[in-house]
Parts: C-alpha cells; structure tokens; sequence
C-alpha cells in the first residue's frame, strides 16, 4: 500500500518532539514504533503533512526506579520490557503481559506509549499498569502533567492528548512497586492475536487477618477503554481471602463490565471470561503475595 | 526526496527516496533485494522480517529514514562463498518450504532465536517464529529444521538425536 506523501522530521529529545508539534500545530503526528501508525497512514486514517519521528529520542528510553517509582519511557519496545531485569524481578505480570502482544516483530518495534496512546480497548499493556494505579506524564507547551490511566483513557482510540502533546513515560508509584499482581488474557492463539478478554488484579494482603488490602481489578477488551472495577475493588477491600469472596468480586466484575458481541466473540462469552479471568488473576496474585512473604 | 544511508548486508548503500517510502520498499526497489518479500504490509505476516542492529522486524512498518545509519541484514546476507548458511541447508535438506514466499523472513526469524538462544526447545522456536505465517506447508518442518540447523551450529551433526 502506498501511503500519501508527508515530510520526515526527527526528534533527539521529547523538547524538540513538542516544539515541532507547536511547530507545525495539528499538521503533524507523532511516529514512534510504527506498529499501528504506519498501518494507520497506509489505510489513509490520518493525512499529516509532518511525521515527526521520535525513535531515536533517547531521553524518551529507559526503565529505572526512581525517588517517585518504577518509571519507564514512552519508547521502550514490548521485548525491552520482557528482558528488563527491575520488571522481572518487580512485575512479572508486566513480563508476560508483553510477551502475549502481537510477535516478536511487532514487539521489537511496538513501543509501551505507542500502546497507551492508540488506546484500543484490548490493549494488552493496559490493565496491569491501571491494577497499579500506573500514572503518565504528558509534555506540552505549557511544561508536563501527569495523570492516572483512568484520566488518561477516554473512548476507543481516544486519549486526553492534545495534538501539541506528547506522551513522555509511564510512573507505577513508588508505594505499588513490588504489589503483588497477576495478568491474564484470553486470546483465540498465542500469536497475533487480540485479547477477548483480558484482566489483572492486584492486592497487599494484611497477614494478620489474611485480608485484601488495597485491591485493584482492571479488564480490558470488555468497555470502550480498559477499566477499573471499584465495585469489586470496595467489596475486597478489608475481606478475608477465600474462595467465596474472590467468586464474588469475580460476580461483580461481569455485573460492571459492558461486552460486545463481534466476530471475535459474543458478550455472552466475554461476560463468561471475565469472571474466570477475573477469579485466576486473584487467586495467582495471592499465590505470589505467598511467596513473597 | 530524502537521502538515506544505511548498512545492508555488510555494504553501505545510499537511495534518494520520498519520505513516506517504508525500508521494505528501499530494499526491494532501490537495492533491488527482492528476498525480502512483500505480504500483508500491516506487521502480521512476517514476509518482510529482516534485522535491524540484530533485531528482527517487520521491514514494512519503519519508514526508509528511521533505517539511517542502521546495520541490515536480508535474507541475502546468509549465504556466502563457503556455501549457505547453515538454516538454508536445513530447510533445503527436510524440504521445509513448499511455495517459500514467508521463507526469508522464517530463516531470519529464526536467525535472530539461535543468535540468542543456541539451544532452543520447541516452544521457544514456535515462540520465535509466532510472527510468520506459512501458508502451505506448515509449521512442524520448519521446527525441525531449525533444529537441526542449531545442532549444527552447536557443532553437533544434525541427525542425533535432541
């Protein structure tokens, strides 16, 4: 497929980024991994006249933790994330949350805030990030701001970016680094695929009275954008673990989220995964408070 | 038009290309390295995998100008005046394409699990492979194949058994 003509302009630093946006004002778009915006340009989506490309940003690289928590740049690739030590030993949900998108290609270019910002309601990086209450750092001309995923996600492909905005990393706070949380997603193969339904959930756990503290439940694929689920969550909070109350909140879970039916799979059917995903991903992340304790 | 420059199979090369043109297109059409083949051209078949600093990716979804100054690899960069590579002879000797059209970007797939990974067990293989699609003959002899091209790379001979 032939994509219609733009002018190529590359970015060293997410400063520069945000000056050509403001350059260039609503002409221009943001290129980083390529994974969905090429495709995008290639199906005549979006007609930029300046592809701004951000790829070899290196201030926009990066895992590390910080003072503030586990921060990771906006252009950290899929693998990046799969082969980074700090996740492994902090999230291995992260882990293997990025290994179930797409292939291995397509995870060596596609990159964490590319994921975020194209905001499809399957994203599979999404609701690992949300169970740990993960905020984004958005920089325009006006200086930074950060958000909650909750605040950051709006509709399918819709995100509260501006158009002279840029997506600069992903913090998990400092207090969640090292909560125990587990990912699941249900697609129709391991590769390529998108995820019917996918979930994760995330708790301490209060040893004294064996009780959720803190619990986070998030779906994907299941709402216009990922979500949270407070009901459950509020229902946890405070409970002793047991088979009764992660079936509960597993109840509460299909009662909140708003499948639809397409060719991929009826509601009926999401609706059936959700609460088996939804009662996995608490029991796992229990199995992992577990060990280590 | 925008100059690009770029390392392709151990060569500098250089091409005078519009912006929108993909690295895929500037192989074939500018460097005329038609082994890298031309499938879906959204990131889901593979056809097109080659390396990129080591790393195997989709050569249709990265513009020719994110390429520059970048170290290549295609599928004709395997064989050299000793023979093929040994992933090539593999494939040759179990008959493991039937039309080839994904078989470049197979063996480069494959290329880039055995660079990291010189003993990989079936899953790790089919893992590898996740992102090419084969059409005709199938996946079984293709594993094997690799396989055996490990063993050989490992110094082993092909046929004993893992």
């Amino acid at each position: 497929m032939v994509m219609r003509a733009f002018d190529l302009v590359s970015a060293e630093t997410a400063d520069q980024a945000v000056a050509l946006l403001a350059e260039h004002g609503s002409e221009a778009m943001i290129l980083a991994g390529g994974t969905d915006m090429l495709v995008d340009l290639k199906h005549d989506k979006h007609r930029p006249a300046v592809v701004v490309d951000i790829s070899r940003a290196g201030d926009l690289k990066g895992i590390e933790i910080t003072d503030e928590g586990l921060r990771i740049g906006a252009l950290v690739t899929h693998t990046e994330i799969m082969k980074s030590p700090i996740v492994q030993e902090n999230f291995p949900a992260m882990v293997h949350a990025a290994h179930t998108i797409g292939a291995v290609q397509t995870r060596n270019l596609g990159t964490l805030g590319g994921n975020l910002v194209t905001c499809v309601p399957s994203m599979d990086s999404g609701p690992t990030l949300m169970a740990l209450d993960a905020e984004v750092a958005v920089a325009g001309p006006d200086g930074r701001r950060r958000m909650t995923l909750d605040e950051f996600f709006v509709g399918p492909r819709k995100t509260t970016l501006k158009e002279n905005e840029l997506l600069v990393d992903i913090l998990i706070p400092k207090k969640n680094v090292g909560k125990p949380v587990d990912f699941l997603k249900f697609g129709l193969r391991k590769g390529q695929a998108l995820a019917l339904v996918n979930a994760a959930s995330s708790f301490w756990v209060d040893w004294d009275k064996n009780a959720f503290v803190e619990p986070r439940i998030s779906l994907g694929a299941v709402a216009p954008t990922v979500i949270r689920v407070p009901e459950a969550e509020a229902y946890l909070d405070g409970r002793e673990i047991t088979p009764d109350a992660t079936a509960e909140a597993a109840r509460l879970a299909v009662e909140a989220a708003k499948p639809i039916s397409d060719f991929r799979a009826s509601a009926e059917y999401r609706r059936d995964l959700i609460a088996v995903l939804t009662r996995r991903t608490l029991e796992n992340a229990y199995d992992l408070a577990k060990a280590k304790r | 038009m925008t100059d690009v420059s770029m390392t392709v199979n151990g060569e500098e090369r250089t091409a005078s290309v519009p912006p929108e043109t993909t690295l895929l297109t500037v192989l074939r059409e500018n460097f005329f390295l038609t082994g890298s083949k031309l499938g879906c051209d959204v990131g889901d078949c593979g056809a097109c995998t080659v390396l990129v600093d080591g790393i195997p990716v989709n050569a249709c979804l990265m513009l020719a100008g994110q390429a520059e100054g970048r170290d290549i690899v295609t599928i004709e960069g395997l064989a050299n005046q000793d023979g093929m590579h040994p992933l090539q002879q593999a494939f040759e000797n179990l008959a493991s394409l039937q039309c080839g059209f994904c078989g470049p970007g197979v063996i480069i797939s494959a290329k880039a699990l055995l660079e990291e990974n010189p003993d990989p067990s079936v899953d790790d293989i089919r893992d590898a492979l996740s992102g090419n699609l084969c059409r005709c003959t199938g996946y079984t002899k293709m594993i094997e194949a690799v396989q055996d091209a490990a063993r050989i790379m490992r110094g082993e001979s092909a046929d004993e058994a893992a």
